[in-house]
């Protein structure tokens, strides 16, 4: 029979993350006694699917090596570097290189349906020269706004998210450096990531593709509740003329 | 046997000198009875081939003969209901006022061994050379039918084309025939629709409207709901679509870091990669590290030759928009300016998609004809001594007709003031198509700050080739860049953060909807013009003047009630899957692409006309179905804020 220190020792090594016990013990019991044959490895695996889709403050050990320092947001902190690898989850993305006027105008072609193929609508054309610059020399072209929002998809970023640890701190993190799979459409609300060594500067943790490991997964509940309010939540803010 | 031929074109113009050139100049000019404009001309020509010398007939019809209406009993208002006029019978007759044309056709043909069309080469006169024929095969059964293929009205074009007649396309001519029935049909049942169901909510309109000493208004606008085209109402959606937009935006402050370095006794702004972020928390952040690393390191320095590539051959959307956005004319006058040019044999026939030249067409002789011109005969030389480059190709042909080219030169003080200015865009366009792209250096310097990129770009225009011909493009050499070299490390001379706002977009110009309306593929180039014509004459749409002087500019914004009818027709089909709004272009788009297997020989008329009514018919049950949503628009707009 599978000991639960094997379990967890096999999630460790495949994860770098350290489970808590009272969970692991929870999630045990409640496999049945069918599953009790099952090896070790395949146990492990069912055991990372639903720790992905679990909300970490229930799931992995705060030990102190594991969780953010509590006192991470402080804004008088010039910069410094956190040592080892601290597992988070996210909360919200957002994406700070777009408007927030052109991501609700990117929603509402969807609404309206105008991102099924065929249903496509062309709303703004290049006239003259600009088409011809365009055309000339894309290069030089920063694709940072606008081309984002005429395919109904996201913009490039970058991103930033809240982010909490399995002690429930949470924090601001800033995407230094495009990072896969940081993205509106990809990363679910209740994704899982290891933040490796990461520097914190002002209260933001500087995420980018050497401080990140992206795990995946989601919280279903969350992040439904998420998506189906992020289009009232974009409008709520553009209210107040600026946003900070 | 008679051997006599009568030729018709579209309009009296083009057979006054077509007549010309295959006489010499030596005819005879009878009028016919009841039409002053239309001419009889005769004289002789050697056809060559089987028809050899023949006396001709060369006369001409006004446009379209024919036109399409239900049969009586369907006529009046309140006579069906709406939607039978899918399916009522409809008739085709001659104009009342095109009797006489029809008339003398018949006449004609009694004679002539043959009839020869030249109406102009494309679908509409492809259709207009149907109802020709027709006319003639009246007069005359046995009547043989030939068709003359051109597309400009330069003299020995034309000889050409009357020595090598071609056969009348069936195909497109059915194209056109399926249009004008499904115009017909959808514009009828629909405007009638609604304007029986909306004259309950003009009626509530005008009382208010009287109280306020205005009737004039609302008569006005009970008679402006009258007509609704299947495309004019897209093209008012493209407009109403742009001012929502530009009504409902929120400004949004975001902000940016630049960075300055003095050097060589210049100063030099880069420009910061991701342009602006729209957090000031994290940009200070940003810059706080920039400001930590002390000094940039020069990761790139890219210097390489570039070009500004010589325009394409001219198109009739490009001849649009290019023009009212240069000679400062609407694209409804360009077309008529452009068409009498083309009548007169000055330029190609101006409604064409092609944006390729033939190999087989002289470009340099044509060239040469722009010699003795004042402002660009000397360019002309040039290009033939030796500067002279194969035009680029663009990706259209239509296959009937070239790009938009000068068939001959005509001197300045015989042209009215806007034929001037299209007929000199026309030649500089096209010598700037014949020259060499506009040469230059470019230099691009990255650099890296702390954890950010910056860029600046320099330019330096070393051979300006086109540009000297075709003043409507600027391509200006930068301030000089100082020397970098990649891997240097320097220390900013200044390095801060800027702030801005997002602004709105503008309302919609002209250059922008005919664009739009291209590429969302509604409207053929020939008849863009005439719906934005439309939309501005039943008052959906008014004209804005922004700015001011020279660079003012011409904007459309909707009235109340083109957003009324808009809004209304949205929300008739809101929330029904696969139903899409009358006001989108995806109906319209579909059936112009019916049209096109049409001409194509895959689809026949028949096929395509209950094609497209089935689309329709299923938005009209659905308008008739929720009918009280267009009400509560209209009301919304043209009673309740008008009262307010």
């Amino acid at each position: 029979m599978t000991s639960p220190d094997q379990i967890a020792a096999q999630i460790l090594s495949t994860t770098s993350l350290s489970v808590s016990q009272t969970w692991l013990n929870a999630f045990l019991s409640s496999s049945s006694t069918a599953q009790r044959n099952i090896p070790a490895s395949a146990l492990a695996k069912t055991a990372i699917f639903r720790l992905l889709a679990s909300d970490i403050r229930e799931s992995l050990s705060k030990h102190r090596s594991c969780v953010l320092p509590v006192d991470i947001h402080d804004p008088t902190v010039k910069e410094r570097r956190l040592q080892g690898s601290i597992p988070v989850q996210v909360l919200d993305i957002e994406d700070i290189g777009t408007s927030l006027w052109s991501q609700i105008e990117a929603i509402e072609r969807v609404e309206r349906g105008e991102a099924i193929r065929g249903r496509e609508i062309v709303r703004t054309i290049a006239v003259g020269e600009d088409a011809e610059a365009l055309e000339n020399n894309r290069a030089n072209n920063n694709p940072a706004n606008g081309a984002a929002s005429a395919s109904g998809n996201s913009g490039y970023g970058p991103h930033r998210l809240i982010l909490q640890d399995a002690a429930g701190t949470m924090v601001m993190g800033v995407e230094m450096q495009r990072i896969d799979g940081i993205a509106l459409e990809k990363l679910a609300i209740g994704a899982k990531l290891l933040l490796r060594n990461p520097s914190v500067a002002r209260g933001m943790v500087l995420l980018s593709p050497g401080s990140v490991n992206l795990l995946g997964g989601k919280i279903e509940a969350l992040n439904k509740r998420w998506r189906e309010g992020r289009k009232a939540r974009l409008l709520e803010k553009t209210a107040g003329v600026e946003r900070e | 046997m008679a051997r006599k031929i009568l030729c018709v074109a579209e309009k009296p113009a083009i057979a006054r000198a077509v007549a010309t050139h295959l006489s010499g100049g030596a005819f005879q000019t009878h009028a016919i009875r009841g039409n002053q404009y239309v001419k009889n001309y005769e004289f002789d020509f050697n056809f060559g081939g089987a028809w050899g010398t023949c006396s001709v007939t060369m006369t001409s019809v006004v446009g379209h003969l024919t036109g399409l209406d239900f049969d009586r009993q369907y006529k009046g208002w309140m006579s069906c209901p709406p939607g039978s006029l899918f399916e009522a019978p409809v008739q085709e007759t001659v104009d009342k006022d095109k009797l006489p044309i029809a008339d003398n056709i018949r006449n004609q043909a009694k004679y002539s061994k043959a009839l020869f069309i030249w109406t102009d080469c494309d679908r509409e006169g492809e259709h207009i050379g149907s109802e020709v024929r027709n006319q003639a095969k009246a007069g005359n059964a046995r009547i043989e039918v030939k068709r003359a293929k051109f597309s400009n009205t330069e003299s020995a074009h034309v000889r050409r084309a009357a020595l090598e007649p071609v056969n009348l396309d069936e195909y497109q001519a059915s194209a056109v025939a399926a249009r004008i029935e499904l115009d017909l049909r959808i514009g009828a049942a629909f405007t009638r629709l609604q304007t029986l169901q909306l004259q309950t909510v003009v009626a509530a309109l005008k009382e208010k409207v009287i109280s306020y000493g205005k009737l004039s208004i609302m008569i006005d606008i009970s008679k402006r709901i009258n007509k609704l085209g299947s495309c004019q109402f897209p093209t008012l959606g493209f407009v109403v679509d742009r001012y929502l937009r530009v009504q409902n935006f929120k400004p949004e402050t975001f902000w940016g870091i630049k960075v300055i370095l003095s050097r060589e006794g210049k100063k030099v702004n880069f420009l910061w990669k991701r342009v602006h972020l729209f957090d000031r928390a994290v940009v200070t952040m940003m810059l706080e590290r920039c400001l930590l690393a002390k000094q940039a390191r020069v990761t790139k320095v890219n210097q390489k030759p570039t070009s500004k590539w010589r325009p394409l051959p001219l198109t009739t959307v490009d001849l649009q928009m290019m023009g009212s956005r240069f000679l400062r004319l609407d694209s409804q006058t360009i077309m008529k300016v452009a068409e009498a040019l083309y009548t007169k044999g000055f330029i190609s026939y101006p409604r064409t998609e092609t944006d390729q030249f033939d190999k087989g067409i002289d470009l340099k002789k044509l060239v040469e004809k722009q010699y003795p011109d004042s402002s660009w005969g000397q360019y002309a030389r040039e290009l033939i001594d030796g500067k002279f480059r194969t035009p680029r190709s663009g990706r259209h042909n239509d296959k009937a007709h070239p790009p938009i080219h000068p068939v001959s030169w005509v001197s300045p003080n015989q042209l009215n003031a806007n034929e001037k200015k299209v007929y000199e865009f026309v030649v500089r366009r096209f010598l700037a198509c014949c020259s060499d792209d506009a040469k230059g250096q470019s230099t691009e310097i990255e650099i890296q700050y702390g954890d950010e990129f910056f860029h600046t770009n320099g330019l330096i225009v070393l051979e300006r080739n086109y540009l000297d011909v075709y003043v409507y493009d600027k391509w200006e050499s930068s301030q000089q860049l100082p020397n970098f070299e990649r891997g240097e490390l320097f220390e900013p001379t200044e390095a801060n953060i800027f702030d801005g706002k997002t602004t709105a977009p503008s309302y919609l110009t002209e250059p922008e909807l005919i664009g739009l309306m291209d590429a969302n593929g509604i409207g053929t180039d020939a008849t863009m013009a005439e719906h934005i014509a439309k939309i501005k004459e039943r008052e959906y749409v008014a004209i804005n003047e922004r700015g001011g002087g020279r660079s003012s500019v011409q904007e459309f914004i909707p009235t109340r009630l083109g957003v009324a009818l808009v809004e209304g027709y949205d929300n008739v089909v809101e929330g029904l899957p696969n139903s899409v709004s009358l006001s989108k272009p995806f109906l319209r788009k579909e059936m112009e692409l019916r049209m096109l297997e049409i001409c194509s020989g895959t689809k026949t008329r028949q096929e395509v006309v209950q094609q497209s009514l089935d689309m329709y018919r299923e938005v009209f049950i659905h308008t008739q179905r929720r009918i009280n949503m267009l009400k509560a628009a209209c009301r919304k707009y043209l009673v309740e804020e008008t009262g307010s």
